[in-house]
């Protein structure tokens, strides 16, 4: 087992932004020699973390990596990850887990936008709230996240479960605007609130407990299901589409 | 400037007559000279294939129909992604890929001349930021003429002088090369949701049907003695049965001109379809070709489609509202004031569609079915039927029956019965290639006289070297080998810079506008005309002064061409 923890140091500019899709197991279990970009300087991994490593490297399986200090500046942590764990003792910055196919990552804090889009496995728990476009695609691609699982134990922002395709997003929290707009497969599962989800959605099936605002009148109720206690109402759609074949449940609700 | 001596090239020059001969090319001051100059750069082709730079005559690759693609495609800008390097710029984008992208994939197949195939004139400004954007290849912009009202009147009035004039000034306040004219009227009906039938029946309000507008703007571009013919897109594009209407198209057209063409018609491919709906559709490639046989006053490009993404983007607004209305993806269409119209839709062509088999049948059908070379040229109207960077495979089907074959087997198995393609032994040479990709490109534009298109002794030098050998491999069996030296030269050449070498580019700020400007007498000068103006005045959302581009502005380097006339 070998663990590598990055403690953000002091004296890096918390205005500029880090891209640091090197931060994943499979790089730093071979060598934490490796650069990262503060704004468009080039800078060793080390100039921006004070690095401690414990153990011996036994490939990415057996790695963990703790990131401590303020890293919601830090940009695609966890990219193309397949394998290991990742740990962040705060906040994360954009994209991160984004692609990623395996391994697992826990953010205690907040994670920012983009968190895990178009990953295809693996996991992701974030304790906080997570940004906009929460395990969605991205801009222009019609196919988002297509296997593993994001769990958010706090709200997430507009766009959730943009073009899932596969996998589960389950949200305890609320959701922002257009949750699951686009679905094409999946699981979305938000507890709470949501305004206006799953436009346009041509498969598989989302389920808000809470109330939902203002969603599409091209959804068709087909019934009435119980869930966790709940009495949920089941509506088919999104009609709008020529073969829509999603399945919407919602605790509560009001149509304009 | 460096000269150089390419020595031991194996020379490929169908306007001088050159086939395949082994023989050393001297390059002085960018042009190509007879004797070499005492410093010069001896490079040894060692029998490398070496032909004139390459002529692309219908591409889209400027102007806001362009940048709209991207808009709407942000998928596309994720394809084709390289990091700065290798004398690039970092660049984006498969179908639709930056302005740099363009240029560089160009350079890196040989080619050194582009045309931008429709240009509004209204946005003529954008079209030329983005080709002072294009840095290694010259350029030339075609200017819609399909729905301008004043050329409409005119010509529906008879007064074709009047239209020339009319075309003289737009021409010359755009920095237009030629006249292009899409889906001929059919912008002014969709204008009212409508679209043209053929070419026979009158549009409402001005009276004048699309076939007296085709041979109106025929007759005036012969009289404007502009280098390149009229650069027809015809009526009813990519609906099945729409042959009849082209075939009544090429009857249209006379022999004006004795050194080129009369008409231009393009990626005739999307015009050569049977059938009477999408269920009975089948190709019409035969009677379009014998058509372009018995008439060498058309040339014709293909429009090849090849499979795969793509974007597809037109003057013609109807039709893209079609196309949208079958594929339900996203659309995006654009009226211009009184000039034309556009529409943009993003596409993939598959090979398990029926009909998108057919349709890749038919651009190779054209070719081989049309006898002389000089009258079909290699496109793909890019990136309409698909990316130019497909042109070397393009290359390998028509040099190739077996990989024709090969191909034809993996595509929907229901073509084969409305298809002749597998039925045609024709494999073409490198000399018909080089027709095809250059020297028919070249005196197609009118670009002969410029010094382009050939190698004889006085040309600009834009030369292309190939890794292939000619000598020592069977086109029709490694046609593998064929399809990769394409891809990539060893060297290209623009006007005696050395631009590319191998995948690395060496060169910046090359291009050059070339524009037209036909010189016509004081009393068909239309900057006074009080009809032009009140036509500004009224209609237009800007000043008829605020309307031209200013060539020391907008142009990086401008070659204007001034015409003879007989108004």
């Amino acid at each position: 087992m070998r663990r590598i923890t990055l403690i953000m140091r002091d004296s890096i500019d918390p205005h500029l932004p880090i891209e640091a899709e090197v931060i994943t197991p499979e790089t730093l279990s071979k060598t934490v020699l490796v650069n990262v970009y503060v704004g468009n300087q080039k800078m060793m991994l080390s100039e921006v973390f004070d690095i401690r490593v414990d153990g011996e490297a036994a490939g990415p399986a057996a790695t963990e990596i703790v990131i401590i200090g303020d890293a919601s500046r830090v940009k695609r942590v966890g990219e193309y990850m397949t394998d290991g764990r990742i740990v962040v003792e705060g906040s994360i910055g954009m994209h991160c887990g984004d692609f990623m196919t395996g391994g697992t990552i826990e953010i205690m804090g907040d994670a920012g936008d983009w968190l895990g889009r178009e990953m295809l496995g693996g996991k992701i728990i974030c304790h906080g709230n997570a940004g906009n476009y929460c395990g969605s695609g991205y801009r222009g691609g019609r196919k988002g996240v297509r296997g593993g699982e994001i769990f958010v134990k706090g709200d997430v922002g507009d766009y959730c479960g943009e073009c899932l395709f596969g996998g589960v997003v389950h949200v305890m929290g609320s959701a922002g605007l257009h949750a699951g707009v686009n679905m094409k497969g999946g699981k979305l599962i938000i507890e709470g609130n949501a305004v206006m989800p799953c436009g346009d959605m041509f498969a598989g099936e989302c389920t808000i407990f809470g109330h939902v605002d203002d969603f599409m009148p091209t959804f068709a109720e087909v019934g009435k299901v119980v869930e966790n206690g709940r009495e949920l109402t089941v509506f088919t759609g999104d009609l709008a589409h020529r073969n829509g074949k999603g399945t919407l449940r919602v605790g509560s609700y009001t149509r304009i | 400037m460096p000269d150089y001596l390419l020595k031991n090239a194996c020379v490929i020059d169908p306007v001088n007559h050159i086939s395949q001969e082994i023989m050393d090319i001297a390059i002085v001051d960018g042009r190509i000279a007879e004797e070499p100059s005492k410093n010069s750069e001896v490079i040894d082709c060692g029998g490398m294939l070496v032909l004139p730079g390459g002529i692309d005559s219908h591409t889209h690759i400027c102007g806001t129909k362009v940048n709209f693609g991207r808009y709407m495609s942000p998928e596309d800008m994720r394809a084709g992604r390289a990091p700065r390097g290798r004398g690039m710029r970092a660049v984006s984008g498969y179908s639709i890929p930056t302005t740099y992208g363009n240029s560089y994939r160009y350079a890196q197949m040989g080619y050194t001349t582009l045309t931008e195939g429709a240009m509004a004139p209204l946005e003529a400004r954008h079209t030329h930021e983005e080709f002072r954007h294009t840095p290694l290849q010259d350029g030339l912009i075609l200017t819609l003429f399909d729905g301008d009202w004043g050329v409409m009147r005119a010509i529906g009035a008879g007064d074709i002088k009047r239209a020339a004039a009319l075309i003289a000034w737009r021409l010359n306040a755009v920095k237009g090369y030629g006249v292009k004219v899409t889906n001929p009227l059919g912008a002014e009906m969709w204008s009212w949701g409508k679209n043209v039938e053929c070419i026979r029946k009158p549009i409402p309000f001005f009276d004048i049907s699309p076939a007296e507008f085709i041979t109106g703007v025929i007759e005036a571009n012969e009289m404007l003695g502009l280098p390149h013919s009229v650069h027809l897109h015809c009526n009813n594009l990519g609906k099945p049965g729409n042959y009849t209407c082209t075939l009544g198209t090429m009857g249209l057209v006379k022999d004006l001109n004795e050194k080129r063409q009369t008409a231009y018609l393009t990626h005739v491919q999307f015009h050569s379809y049977g059938g009477s709906g999408w269920g009975d559709f089948c190709s019409k490639a035969e009677p379009v070709s014998r058509m372009v046989n018995l008439r060498p006053q058309i040339t014709i490009d293909m429009g090849q489609v090849m499979f795969g993404r793509t974007t597809t983007m037109t003057a013609d607004g109807p039709m893209e509202f079609n196309l949208y209305r079958l594929h339900q993806d996203k659309w995006s269409n654009h009226d211009v004031e009184l000039e034309t119209a556009s529409g943009v839709i993003p596409v993939m062509y598959r090979r398990k569609n029926l009909v998108n088999s057919i349709m890749w049948a038919i651009g190779l059908e054209l070719a081989l079915l049309v006898e002389n070379p000089w009258q079909c040229l290699l496109t793909t109207d890019n990136p309409n039927g698909a990316p130019f960077v497909k042109y070397p495979e393009i290359i390998g089907l028509l040099m190739s029956r077996e990989y024709r074959d090969k191909e034809f087997a993996t595509i929907h198995a229901g073509t084969a019965k409305r298809v002749v393609l597998p039925s045609l032994d024709r494999e073409m040479t490198f000399d018909e290639i080089a027709v095809m990709t250059r020297a028919g490109q070249a005196r197609a534009l009118g670009l002969l006289e410029r010094g382009k298109g050939h190698l004889g002794v006085g040309a600009e030098a834009d030369i292309a070297v190939y890794p292939i050998r000619p000598d020592k491999i069977d086109p029709a069996k490694q046609y593998a080998e064929v399809i990769r030296g394409f891809g990539q030269t060893r060297y290209t050449f623009k006007g005696g810079v050395m631009i590319s070498r191998d995948d690395e580019i060496l060169a910046g700020s090359q291009n050059r506008m070339f524009w037209c400007s036909p010189k016509v007498p004081k009393a068909y000068d239309m900057d006074n005309d009080p009809e032009l103006i009140r036509t500004f005045e009224r209609f237009y959302s800007i000043q008829k002064e605020n309307y031209p581009v200013d060539e020391n502005y907008y142009i990086a380097r401008s070659m204007k061409i001034e015409t003879e006339t007989k108004l």
